[in-house]
């Protein structure tokens, strides 16, 4: 293929715009990582509940998209909080992490993945649901044609890491979610409420999941299989930023998004989703850690 | 106590035991199997309809005053799924005629299981044209070779739209030989080369980056080969690149399934492509069935893998009719060879598909690839009440494409 | 009554036991020796109970059988988190599918060609787990499991999506392994030959020294154990056995391999497998194997609910017994040995008083 410029600017903006999106679902499994000690193999589907909430709100009972957006990320905050209660309490309390035992997390996150899949798919049926959110008509860049959603996506992306960072600097709260993440025993003996501030952590991450959903659904359509590929990618993002590195998350989300998508253009567009893996170990052999992540702790 | 025990448990073995006898008892039953995809929410109708169907045929004093007992199973459309649930069926069940499956990838393996244990098989929904290329006798597909859809796609294309086409192919084996097939069909009757060919997964999300490039390419049209939902997203990011109108929108045939346009909603106008069954065929048999699946599963407008569950039971009942079976535990395997002549039998066949379906003896794909009639459907409106307009009606020679 | 029985099957395990070990001072071979020909004719039993499918489906079985065993050498025995297991059952399929399709090698060149290659790239799996940890080796064996399923999935050569058809089965001396009996024989022996070797390993040097690695990595290393060394042999291991399991899934008839059936959810199922049969137990792997392997077998008609079993089933599972089955056997064989002995005891002290 023939090089030009304009394609090439366009390919890096399909990349940001998807990178965004990337970013903030592994902003969500970076945070479950500092704050718990899991990777959170559900994510993928959090996120998929959280598209098919956006949906309801806004098509079905026909809340404006912004409101929709954030009952859709009230709510499975919520449900995130039960499920953390019910299901990784138990396990996190006794341990956690990746002894043996804390083997039992990982398995218990896919099994939960398939539990959340499958009850959506009681729910909402297997097909793909369309979600259209009419923003006008789109913009012409050149030769580029973007749509307006693309933009509101990354507009919306950029607001929502700046609040979390305020909240995470600038409020008590947060000065006690980065606490606990830091280190559980020295917060809890700081008179810190340990337990509601991993619930905290944990109910952020899923609320940003939905928050990603929702605004990848008019992009992509919602579907109940949805959540496996973008998990992956945001993995992906949130090992090249480093793990529990929150403007890690975001970095890694746009150098996948970005990679990919130039990897599609200009090396090989069959495979595209192998890229985001080839970035990961790549970092990984250079930086064990990810490129903004702190230096791996050993439990000993 | 422990006596009672042992009491207990030679209870258990007599109950087995009766419990077999009965079992063997019940056998004058046609036994059938299914196995079909069952997770994406048509595929569940579509089996919902076969077993809907043959319920019916058992209601009407069923076949020469035996009933069929079919078992439904879910591959998942996995081969290796596909595989272990044909063995249950034909090994544990017993079946007399084994139906299924719905994805290729699936059906392709289970022809070598139904030809080494001499079951009869026929193909409700699968395409791939290696299916019946592999020359097993016994085997039958009620859907239009994929090998038939690409010479038409590709005939209409060239005269009509032009030569430079850019593909995008999704990774399931029916839009991959959709996709092949099309591009050696445009090759050889045109002489034209692919301008652009994107092998994308199967549930591919994200198709901006090709668009780009087929935007910037300049094309006459895009094929795009994939399963509906997918083709549905790279319909509306082909438009959302800003590839306008005048470039056609060409589908494999599963963009004749009710999501594409009601995914793609206006994106969908203008997309054609070939299948078996066009809801707006006028003839009384096809206005029935389309109120009955209306009415039944809720879907606007059945597509043709409705139309093709449909002819498939009505091809069964035919031959089930036809075939003198004993039904003795003894005599499977000669009932099992019955059932398969009977449906090498039936001739011009003429059901809810745009043409006759004909069968033969030969194992070959020329008389087991027994509907022959592709038809051109083009969507005139997207979304959910859809409309669809007949482009053309083709019927191939046996031996195209081989 | 209750007491009654199980103290019938503790002399019945203990009777067992002490057979096992009359055998064992013979060789050690010679209980394996015995395994070997009372499974010989279980083929034969089973079709004339149930019928010929119970024959595929113990096939099946012993296939996943190798895999966990080889999955449990891994992350049981070594500690290490891997989730890229699947990816390299699935280069042992297609390796050793490709090379007897277009090279027409026999089976017994391909197969251990495949294994070979498996184990190659169990190297390459088993590199980042020298220098990570946890969840990014987690990740990072996740990654590249999915990588080689996605190309498998994009290049033809691999077999696209049309999968790779028609490989043929093995066949020796004008005998082909076509049938579900015949195969039985090849994958029973393969999985008999990979338990023990499992056994034998986990008892050498090697085997304690990745226990130790699991315990503690820092002591392991503080005692002379070259952990990276080991970490990567664990690796290589189990991907020799997950390359043998591959090569046998792809000739077993009717020798059809397919991308989709190397994804995610077959990992979790091999999860489930271990986990449910007691992670780190010996075992484990075995049991795990056959109970879900029957369990999904018989749930199939109720495939709508099936998949959310399965995943509820798996939480529960980690929540309320993570030590799995063998865990659950063990822990109640060795409380019952307690208390025998403290039985035992107290009836000895008794007499003791007696006497006094």
């Amino acid at each position: 293929m023939d090089f030009d410029f304009s394609s090439l600017l366009a390919f890096i903006m399909f990349g940001l715009t998807i990178g965004v999106v990337y970013g903030i679902v592994a902003l969500g499994i970076s945070l479950i990582y500092s704050g718990l000690d899991i990777v959170h193999f559900a994510h993928g589907e959090v996120y998929m509940f959280g598209a098919f909430f956006g949906l309801v709100f806004s098509s079905q009972m026909g809340l404006p998209y912004p409101l929709a957006l954030l009952a859709a990320m009230i709510s499975i905050g919520l449900l995130g909080i039960v499920i953390e209660r019910v299901f990784y309490r138990r396990l996190t309390r006794s341990g956690g992490g990746y002894t043996v035992a804390g083997m039992g997390m990982i398995i218990c996150g896919f099994g939960m993945s398939v539990v959340l899949q499958n009850i959506a798919f009681l729910i909402w049926g297997a097909d793909a649901e369309p979600f259209p959110v009419d923003l006008g008509p789109a913009l012409e860049v050149g030769d580029i044609t973007l749509p307006r959603s693309y933009g509101l996506t990354a507009i919306i992306a950029v607001v929502l890491m700046a609040a979390l960072h305020l909240f995470l600097k600038k409020t008590r709260t947060g000065l006690a979610v980065r606490a606990v993440a830091a280190n559980k025993d020295i917060a809890f003996l700081m008179g810190i409420n340990v337990p509601l501030m991993i619930s905290v952590i944990f109910g952020l991450a899923c609320a940003l999941a939905a928050a990603a959903g929702t605004l990848i659904g008019p992009m992509q359509s919602v579907q109940v299989e949805m959540g496996y590929l973008m998990l992956m990618k945001a993995f992906a993002a949130a090992v090249v930023g480093g793990f529990g590195s929150l403007p890690g998350a975001i970095i890694g989300g746009l150098l996948v998004g970005i990679f990919e998508n130039l990897g599609a253009a200009y090396i090989s567009p069959n495979h595209k989703d192998i890229y985001a893996f080839l970035l990961l170990i790549l970092v990984l052999m250079i930086r064990p850690s990810g490129l903004f992540g702190v230096e791996v702790r050993v439990k000993a | 106590m422990k006596p009672h025990a042992r009491r207990l448990i030679a209870g258990g073995i007599v109950a087995g035991v009766l419990g077999a006898l009965a079992s063997t008892a019940l056998a004058a039953d046609i036994r059938v199997g299914i196995t079909m995809r069952m997770i994406s929410e048509n595929g569940q109708k579509y089996g919902q309809m076969v077993m809907d169907e043959i319920g019916m045929i058992n209601e009407a004093g069923g076949i020469n005053g035996n009933m069929i007992q079919a078992t439904l199973l879910n591959d998942e459309c996995k081969s290796d799924k596909g595989v272990a649930n044909a063995n249950k069926l034909i090994f544990q069940e017993k079946v007399h005629l084994l139906i299924g499956s719905t994805c290729s990838s699936v059906t392709l393996p289970i022809v070598d299981v139904t030809a080494k244990a001499e079951v009869p098989q026929i193909i409700p929904h699968s395409t791939n044209e290696k299916i019946t290329k592999k020359g097993s006798a016994w085997v039958f597909r009620v859907p239009v070779s994929g090998r038939y859809y690409a010479g038409v796609n590709a005939k209409y294309v060239g005269e009509n739209i032009g030569k430079r086409i850019a593909y995008i192919c999704a990774a399931d084996a029916a839009s991959q030989n959709d996709c092949e097939a099309m591009q050696a069909q445009m090759n050889s009757q045109h002489g034209a080369e692919a301008v652009y060919v994107a092998q994308v997964q199967e549930k591919e999300v994200d198709f901006r980056t090709h668009m780009q490039k087929i935007k910037s390419a300049g094309v006459d049209g895009i094929m795009i080969a994939a399963l509906a939902e997918t083709m549905a997203r790279a319909l509306v990011q082909s438009y959302e690149a800003g590839i306008g109108e005048e470039v056609r929108r060409i589908g494999s045939s599963s963009a004749s399934n009710s999501p594409v346009p009601a995914i793609a909603g206006d994106a969908a106008k203008g997309v054609f492509f070939a299948a078996a069954y066009a809801a707006a065929d006028t003839r009384p048999i096809a206005r029935l069935f389309n109120e009955m699946v209306r009415s039944r599963y809720g879907i606007h407008a059945p597509d043709h893998d409705f139309s093709q569950a449909y002819d498939l039971v009505r091809i069964v009942e035919i031959a089930l009719n036809r075939a003198s079976l004993s039904l003795e535990d003894g005599d499977l395997a000669a009932d099992r060879t019955a059932i398969r002549d009977a449906i090498a039998s039936v001739k011009g066949y003429r059901g809810l598909g745009s043409g006759e379906i004909s069968f033969c003896a030969d194992p070959t794909p020329q008389c087991r690839d027994g509907n022959r009639t592709a038809v051109l459907i083009a969507y005139s409106k997207g979304g959910e009440d859809y409309v669809t307009e007949v482009l053309a009606r083709v019927t191939m020679p046996e031996d195209f494409g081989l | 009554m209750r007491d009654g029985l199980q103290a019938t099957a503790l002399s019945v395990a203990s009777m067992f036991a002490d057979g096992v070990g009359r055998l064992n001072r013979i060789h050690r071979l010679v209980p394996w020796m015995v395994v070997f020909v009372l499974l010989l004719p279980v083929p034969q039993l089973v079709t004339i109970g149930l019928s010929d499918y119970y024959v595929y489906l113990i096939n099946k079985i012993c296939i996943f059988i190798l895999l966990t065993v080889g999955l449990n050498i891994v992350k049981g025995f070594c500690g290490q988190v891997t989730v890229g297991h699947v990816g390299l059952y699935a280069i042992g399929a297609v390796s050793s599918a490709l090379l007897s399709i277009h090279l027409g090698l026999s089976f017994w060149v391909s197969f251990p060609l495949g294994v070979l290659l498996a184990g190659l790239a169990g190297i390459v799996v088993g590199l980042p787990s020298v220098r990570l940890e946890g969840a990014y080796l987690a990740l990072a064996t996740l990654g590249l499991g999915e990588s080689v399923r996605i190309m498998i999935a994009v290049t033809p050569f691999l077999g696209s999506s049309t999968g790779l058809m028609l490989i043929p089965p093995p066949e020796i001396m004008g005998f082909v392994f076509d049938s579900f009996q015949s195969y039985y024989y090849l994958v029973m022996t393969a999985a008999l030959v990979g338990l023990y070797l499992s056994f034998s390993l986990l008892r050498s040097a090697t085997g304690r020294a990745f226990m130790a690695i699991r315990e503690d990595v820092i002591a392991a290393g503080v005692h002379g154990i070259n952990v990276p060394r080991h970490k990567l042999l664990a690796f290589v291991i189990s991907a020799l056995y997950a390359g043998a399991a591959g090569a046998l899934f792809a000739h077993m008839p009717p020798g059809y391999i397919h991308h989709n059936n190397f994804t995610i959810i077959e990992m979790v199922t091999l999860l489930l497998m271990v986990v449910l049969g007691g992670i780190g137990h010996i075992w484990g792997g075995v049991i795990g194997a056959i109970v879900v392997t029957v369990i999904y077998d018989q749930t199939l008609e109720y495939y709508f609910y099936q998949p959310l079993m399965f995943g509820l089933s798996m939480v529960l599972l980690v929540m309320f017994m993570p030590q799995g089955i063998g865990g659950v056997i063990d822990r109640s064989i060795s409380t019952r040995r307690f208390i025998a002995l403290r039985q035992r005891r107290e009836a000895a002290e008794g007499q003791d008083h007696g006497a006094a």
